[in-house]
Order: structure tokens, then C-alpha cells, then sequence
């Protein structure tokens, strides 16, 4: 079974996000009231595993692998069973 | 008495590096990043450049390279271990040395030359220097912020981890400006692991062997990794 995974990493409260300081500046630039404006990544990804649960916990195992704990933080955003070809 | 300069795909200090270890008589190979065997080698540097293109982070992708599990080896078995900018983001990110490297508080990439004092002398990385040198070498550097939890920083500073800060021009004016460059925590240029025998540091040391390169400060790392390991050997 095929399920498709959504894992969100971001950067910790507090420490400096350069592109999201960028991209505030360019928004309130354009007149938008955005603040504390801060930029994460998604990855997304397909999971060959025999269960939604499996799915789930191997998309954790593998943000863990990818985020810096000293300064990031991870979600499992989602996990969506994928239709058979 | 071989010396690994580890290339990841991405690296581009890795040839300066063996020419800075050539100039004090060291022998220095490159090994590529997918090597499983480090075992003809007594010390192992990680060089500067963007490893994987810095995607993901700084030295991200690096730490799941094959050969990390021998550099790994190579440090606990107690022999030295060196990181040079992106290769000490790599160290960090491998768990091999505490911290992180975070953006530049000034959020530009920077490339210039600085001052960082030597904090201790009886580290493997420090033998040739005195007590409180200041040292005139350059950094290259987006993500040269070092950043760790205040209980680590705390570590750090008791058990004399600190071995490089970051100082003032020694003229009070001119290159180096008030010292830090990038926002680092306690002015940390360079660290050492717990039992000191993993170095990680932003400025490159290996851009600093000859006259002709502006200035010859960083030599004395390199003569001190020669001395370290013809003690053991």
C-alpha cells in the first residue's frame, strides 16, 4: 500500500529565520500588516508500507533524521493513502 | 601519518586544505565521501565549500554520507577529527561536536578577514600557538552563528571547549572591527569536542599558509596537528 506524506520541519521560536524577515519586509512593503513571518519546509513524499499507521510512523522517523533539534522542530502534517495504478 | 581531506560533492577548500597540511610536511589524500575505510589514516579533516549544495542545511546531507561512520570511528578511537567551516557545520549536524551553526545575525554572506584569540595551548590543534595569540585569518560564511543551549554553552565554557574566539583588531580599528562576525554565541570561533580531540571552527586556518595568501596565522594549526600526531605514532 502506497500513502503519500507530508512532514512540515521549521525553525524553533526564537531563533533568527533570515527568509522569513525577507519576505516580511517585501509583504509589509506591500502594504500587508504581516508580522513574526517565518518560513518552514515541507517535504513530501510516497511511502510503500502496509499500513496508515506504519506510514505515519516512519514519515516521523525520517523528519527526525532530516531536522536539527538544536533549532528545528517537525510535524507529520498528513499522510493520504495513494490509489492503486 | 596519513591525513584524510574528506571531499563531499560540493566541497572546494578540500585542495587548499592538502596544500596547507603539504606545507608543514604533512602527507594528505583525498577520499571521497562514499570511502567505508579511513583505516590507513591517523587524522581526518572535513574541508570548507557547500556539501550537497548546503540543501536541506549546512552540512545536512553531508552527515549520512558512507565515509562519516569511519570519521566517526576515527574520533572515538581518539585520534584527531577536523572540521573547517561547512566541515564544522557537518561535524555539528553529525552530533560529533554540540551546537549548530545558525545564519549570520547580519543575514549576509561574509568574506573577510578576522581576528579570533586562542583560548587554550594544550589542545592538538594549539601546541604552536601562545597562550592568548591573536590570530589574523579569514572566514567565508552565510551560517557561521554558533548557537547551543545555554546549559551546553555552559559545558562548554567549564570545560575549556572554547579553543578559538572571535576578538577585536589588535590595533582597536581597521579589519576584524568589534570582533565578532556573525553573531556568535560567548564570540565562539572554534570548539572542541569533550575529550578534545574533534576541532570544528568557521575561519579557514588552511587560507592562512603563506605570505602570498595575506598571512601565514593559520600555520601553526596545522604544524600543531603534526606535532599531536607524531606523539602518538
Amino acid at each position: 500500500m502506497k500513502y503519500h506524506a507530508t512532514i512540515l520541519i521549521e525553525l524553533k521560536n526564537g531563533i533568527l529565520d533570515p527568509q522569513g524577515r525577507a519576505v516580511e519586509g517585501v509583504l509589509q512593503g506591500l502594504g500587508y500588516s504581516a508580522q513574526n513571518v517565518r518560513v518552514g519546509r515541507v517535504l513530501e513524499m510516497e511511502l510503500d508500507v502496509p499500513s496508515e499507521s506504519e506510514a505515519h510512523s516512519k514519515a516521523l522517523e525520517i523528519a527526525k533524521a532530516l531536522a536539527n533539534p538544536v533549532m528545528e522542530v517537525f510535524t507529520v502534517e498528513a499522510i493520504k493513502p495513494l490509489q492503486e495504478a | 601519518m596519513k591525513v584524510a581531506v574528506i571531499q563531499f560533492p560540493g566541497s572546494n577548500c578540500d585542495q587548499d586544505t592538502v596544500w596547507a597540511l603539504g606545507i608543514v610536511g604533512m602527507k594528505a589524500e583525498l577520499v571521497w565521501h562514499t570511502e567505508t575505510s579511513l583505516e590507513l589514516f591517523s587524522a581526518a579533516i572535513l574541508p570548507g565549500g557547500f556539501s550537497y549544495g548546503d540543501y536541506l542545511r549546512a552540512g545536512a546531507l553531508a552527515k549520512f554520507s558512507p565515509v562519516m561512520g569511519e570519521v566517526k570511528r576515527l574520533a572515538e578511537r581518539g585520534n584527531p577529527v577536523i572540521g573547517i567551516c561547512n566541515g564544522f557545520q557537518a561535524l555539528t549536524e553529525a552530533g560529533l561536536l554540540p551546537g549548530a551553526l545558525l545564519a549570520n545575525t547580519n543575514l549576509h554572506y561574509t568574506c573577510k578577514d578576522v581576528y579570533m584569540r586562542v583560548e587554550r595551548t594544550d589542545s592538538p590543534f594549539t601546541f604552536a600557538y601562545q597562550q592568548g595569540q591573536v590570530l589574523r585569518v579569514p572566514i567565508a560564511h552565510g551560517e557561521g552563528r554558533y548557537y547551543a543551549d545555554p546549559d551546553v554553552l555552559e559545558q562548554l565554557e567549564a570545560g575549556g571547549q572554547i579553543v578559538f574566539r572571535y576578538a577585536p583588531s589588535p590595533s582597536g580599528s581597521g579589519v576584524g572591527g568589534e570582533g565578532n562576525p556573525n553573531g556568535s554565541l560567548h564570540d565562539i570561533a572554534g570548539i572542541v569536542s569533550e575529550r578534545g580531540n574533534v576541532l570544528g571552527l568557521m575561519p579557514h586556518p588552511e587560507r592562512a599558509v603563506e605570505r602570498v595568501l595575506g598571512g601565514t596565522d593559520g600555520l601553526g594549526l596545522f604544524e600543531s596537528l603534526k606535532a599531536a600526531l607524531e606523539v602518538v605514532a
